[in-house]
């Protein structure tokens, strides 16, 4: 991983032009410089020349960014600000350790040995208790004061059962557990994908892992699920917890490394760009043999939507399109482009041509690539800025009129959720392969 | 350094949350698109007029300087603090005030940003031509104070034509009221066209009253690569002269374009040496067959290529090479002297072409593009700034080209304004008696001199 340091070059590609401000969602919200991008490199700058200290100030600014990358995308000189600010964030952790709230969430959630961690188990049993339902909504609302979660929050609740441990309970002629891995029904098929689950799947919505399993089945492809799989590490490496990420990335490197395997794939944006992405940069202080084989892990990594379109060449749901329920021919639907995967993985025609594939109609927001402000721990650490972000993001939903929004990273969907409930609007927030998975009978999260 | 008693009587007028003496705060203040540094004292964001006018009250009481910034985007410095002091952040006041449908007038804040005015009126079927390069992130205060222009000024004209009116809080913390909103008007001198292109040193707009017009129905996009760049030069005249003013003309050598990662995705051809961008607007109808008429006047006068954008994605892909450029002229070197000369539409193939020789004479590398239509050119050198004798010659080379420009008629600069960077150079454009009468007007307006020192010329 680059230092701070390192990225001087970097910086000094800034030349201060400003084009960044147009595209940057925090200085949306807050209207002064300092939120905006071109603000945050001015600063690491200003650190890197000894004007000023890891201040708290500078600290402020540096968590004041949700990672979405459009300033990168506009900048015409190519400057990756997010990962200059990642940087600083590591530069702060170092030097100033992570904050509290920070530090319980890795060390009690993210860096566990496996992704079902006690803690969680704990917590989903509790839940009842912690929080409130909201009626006619799958959300909840927390009953006591919780630390990390805001009062007027919305957020699914845990799962009863989490998906890798539903599907390590079953039998194996049913497509659960054989040792120490999930298997598809039909295991014999070609070509063979890793499924990397990702938290937000395992924990809080396991239909989209369900309904991944399926539709990969459908198009052909026998599915492996290690139980062993972890966190992918992108949350701590957002909070600036580099050694946490890697041991992550190393660890994970090594599970899916275990098997024979033409694609890895996830339905989660933030985990496949990290997947993609993340982990060479991590382990590219490793040595030759890691450097090889995680240059050869990445490879395989494709997200689900990619997988299908691209790999699968799925073209046909060869089952019958339901008119009846949620998702009928005259469903209107409209597409929210994660951040991770429209700009870390340039993927943005494979979704849309998968919603199609469910028969409704695409209808698009006026800015469907706008973040959703969710920015991982962001959405934690400052829950009124990121749902000021989410506000025109939210507005832009329900401008549509469609009847359901469909994305393709279950931290949007969560973000979006909450969002739209705050706005009073019934949009359905779905997976997008949930859409095709719901014509193989499998229940939409929007429904549940 | 300000005194805590001035701090304390600034927080007093607007409010804690509204002024920041930090230093992480200063820095993010202390620049613009030129790239340079000045660190202010204290940044202000004021909500009103009113506010402005009692800190300006407080600066002639104090004695110190105040300058006004919109976005910061400026290419000359003017919202450098070089002197220190206080900085008036507009960012505040970014609000949409009215749009009157009937007139067809506008009246806005200064600081909203100028492409978020533009949609707003064509929501309503009206149209707000300038157009820098900028205008997704500048603000329209910023305009007025550069009287900005952009590659319509061709057919529609820079900022200068659409301000009717403004509400200005004068160096000495009066304010008042230019112009009307009415088309005519002509009671007392034209105070609104002194303060427009003012660079922020006669006063503080406050408010704007706009004029708006009809949005044309349809426009038609094109780009025409040339492989020589004198043809391209000469082409631009010979398409006004066969009677059409496309509502944009824009010219780019080969050295501005071949930083723009985008033209490669086009699919045009790479062995050119100049490019045109032009655009026409109006009735569908009539600018299908103006495209065409265009297009042959391109090939026959040496075009290569033309491509007609077929819909407004393309339209949007072609115009983002012409805004991507300014900007990632940095590849070729770290830094751009960057002038903004203006010569008589058929002097362009001279100029080009003096500006080539100077530099080469002088072994600098230069790109230029621009606003062909109306002889607006961006002369850019680049150069690396710790190279002392490079940006000696630099200098040299700026001198010579200004003289040319000068000789065959032009100016100096077209709408990036003088502000610091271009102070130099002043005189050899203006005679002594016309700064002269420029500076007593100043020291009318603002005999302490608090506002925005150190711009335009040495200061009185
Ligand atoms: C990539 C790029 C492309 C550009 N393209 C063009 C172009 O095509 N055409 C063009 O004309 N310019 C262009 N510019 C220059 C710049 O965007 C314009 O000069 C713009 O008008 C500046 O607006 P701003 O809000 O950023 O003002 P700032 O840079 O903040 O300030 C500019 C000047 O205006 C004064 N000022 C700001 N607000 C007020 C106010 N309310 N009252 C009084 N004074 C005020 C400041 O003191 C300063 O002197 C470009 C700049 C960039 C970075
Ligand atoms: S990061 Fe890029 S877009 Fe933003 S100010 Fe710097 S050069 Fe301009
Ligand atoms: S990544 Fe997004 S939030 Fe962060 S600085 Fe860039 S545009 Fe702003």
């Amino acid at each position: 991983m680059k230092t701070l340091e390192q990225f001087s070059q970097e910086i000094n590609k800034c030349v201060l032009c400003g084009t960044c401000r147009s595209v940057c969602p925090t200085f949306g919200v807050v209207q002064r410089e300092p939120a905006s991008a071109r603000g945050k490199v001015a600063l690491c700058s200003a650190f890197l020349h000894n004007e000023i200290s890891l201040s708290e100030g500078f600290i402020k600014q540096m968590n004041e960014c949700v990672q979405c990358m459009a300033c990168h995308k506009a900048c015409p000189n190519d400057v990756n600000v997010p990962d200059i600010i990642l940087a600083a964030r590591a530069e702060i952790a170092k030097e100033k350790g992570l904050p509290l709230a920070k530090s319980f969430i890795l060390k009690n959630i993210l860096d566990s040995e496996r992704i079902m961690p006690i803690a969680m188990k704990f917590i989903s049993k509790l839940q009842g208790l912690l929080f409130k339902g909201v009626p006619e909504e799958s959300g909840l609302h927390r009953r006591f004061p919780l630390p990390l979660i805001d009062e007027r929050r919305v957020v699914p609740p845990l799962a009863e059962k989490f998906f890798l441990e539903v599907r390590s309970q079953g039998p194996a002629s049913a497509g659960f557990k054989q040792g120490s891995e999930v298997r598809s029904k039909k295991n014999t098929l070609q070509p063979r994908v890793g499924f990397f689950a990702g938290c937000l799947i395992n924990y809080m919505l396991p239909n989209i892992g369900e309904a991944s399993l399926k539709v990969l089945e459908k198009a052909g492809a026998s599915v492996i699920a290690p139980l062993d799989q972890l966190c992918c590490g992108m949350p701590a490496l957002g909070m600036g917890d580099v050694e946490t990420a890697k041991s992550l990335a190393l660890k994970n490197l090594e599970v899916f490394e275990q098997y024979e395997l033409d694609y890895i794939t996830t339905a989660c944006s933030t985990c496949g760009d990290g997947l993609k992405r993340r982990f060479k940069e991590l382990l590219s202080d490793e040595g030759d043999d890691i450097q090889k084989r995680v240059e050869i892990f990445a490879g395989k990594v494709r997200d689900i939507t990619e997988l299908l379109v691209n790999e699968l060449e799925f073209k046909d749901l060869n089952a019958p399109i339901s008119d009846s329920g949620l998702l009928t021919p005259n469903s209107i639907v409209t597409y929210h482009d994660p951040c991770h995967l429209r700009r870390g993985q340039g993927i943005a025609d494979e979704p849309r041509e998968l919603i199609e594939m469910s028969g409704a109609k695409l209808k698009e927001m006026e800015h469907p690539c706008r973040c959703c402000g969710l920015g991982g721990s962001f959405n934690i650490t400052n829950y009124e800025f990121s749902m000021a972000i989410n506000r025109s993001k939210a507005e832009d939903i329900k401008n549509t009129g469609a009847d359901i929004v469909a994305t393709a990273c279950p931290g949007c969907m969560i973000q979006i959720k909450d969002g739209l409930h705050q706005l009073g609007a019934d949009t359905k927030v779905v997976h997008v392969i949930e859409l095709l998975a719901f014509h193989l009978a499998s229940p939409l999260t929007g429904e549940d | 350094m300000l005194s805590p008693n001035i701090v304390k009587e600034l927080t007093h007028i607007v409010g804690k949350e509204n002024i920041q003496t930090s230093k992480e705060d200063l820095i993010c203040y202390s620049y613009d698109a030129t790239n340079q540094k000045f660190l202010p004292d204290a940044v202000l964001f004021p909500k009103n007029a009113d506010e402005i006018s009692l800190s300006l009250k407080l600066a002639n009481k104090e004695g110190f300087p105040v300058v006004p910034r919109g976005a910061g985007s400026g290419f000359s410095g003017g919202s450098l603090p070089v002197e220190g002091g206080v900085v008036v952040s507009l960012e505040r006041m970014n609000k949409i005030l009215k749009i009157d449908t009937d007139n067809l007038t506008a009246v806005v804040e200064p600081g909203v940003i100028t492409g978020e005015f533009q949609w707003a009126v064509e929501d309503l079927g009206l149209f707000y031509p300038p157009d820098p390069s900028s205008l997704k992130f500048c603000t329209i205060g910023g305009n007025v104070a550069e009287c900005a222009g952009g590659p319509r000024a061709i057919k529609y004209g820079v900022t200068r034509d659409y301000v009717m009116g403004l509400e200005v809080v004068l160096p000495t913390g009066e304010i008042i009221n230019t112009g009307t909103q009415t088309i005519k008007g002509v009671v007392g001198y034209d105070l609104t066209k002194l303060m427009v292109g003012s660079e922020g040193t006669l006063g503080i707009v406050t408010k704007i009253i706009l004029k708006l017009l009809p949005l044309p129905e349809a426009t038609k996009t094109m780009l025409a690569a040339f492989p020589n760049m004198r043809d391209a030069a000469k082409t631009v005249s010979k398409i006004i002269s066969s009677k059409i003013i496309p509502s944009t003309l824009e010219f780019m050598d080969k050295n501005s374009v071949s930083c723009v990662e985008g033209y490669s995705k086009t699919g045009l051809s790479t062995d050119m040496e100049a490019l045109l961008l032009i655009e026409v607007d109006g009735d569908s109808g009539l600018i299908e067959k103006q495209a065409e008429t265009i297009k042959k006047v391109c090939l026959d006068y040496g075009a290569k290529e033309v491509r007609i954008a077929k819909d407004k994605r393309e339209a949007k892909e072609l115009w983002q090479i012409r805004r991507a450029i300014s900007p990632s002229l940095a590849k070729l070197k770290p830094n751009k002297i960057n002038e903004d000369i203006v010569v008589p539409r058929s002097k362009i193939p001279d100029a080009i072409i003096g500006i080539r020789e100077i530099s080469k004479r002088y072994k600098l590398i230069n790109a230029n593009f621009g606003h062909a239509g109306d002889g607006n050119i961006h002369v850019n050198i680049m150069i690396d700034k710790a190279d002392k004798d490079e940006a000696a010659m630099a200098d040299e080379a700026v001198r010579e080209i200004f003289k040319l420009v000068l000789d065959i008629g032009g100016t100096i600069s077209g709408e990036h304004g003088i502000g610091m960077t271009k102070m130099p150079y002043v005189g050899m454009e203006l005679s002594k008696t016309t700064i002269d009468v420029m500076k007593k007007i100043k020291q009318v307006l603002d005999p302490k001199g608090i506002l925005n020192p150190g711009k335009i010329f040495p200061q009185v």
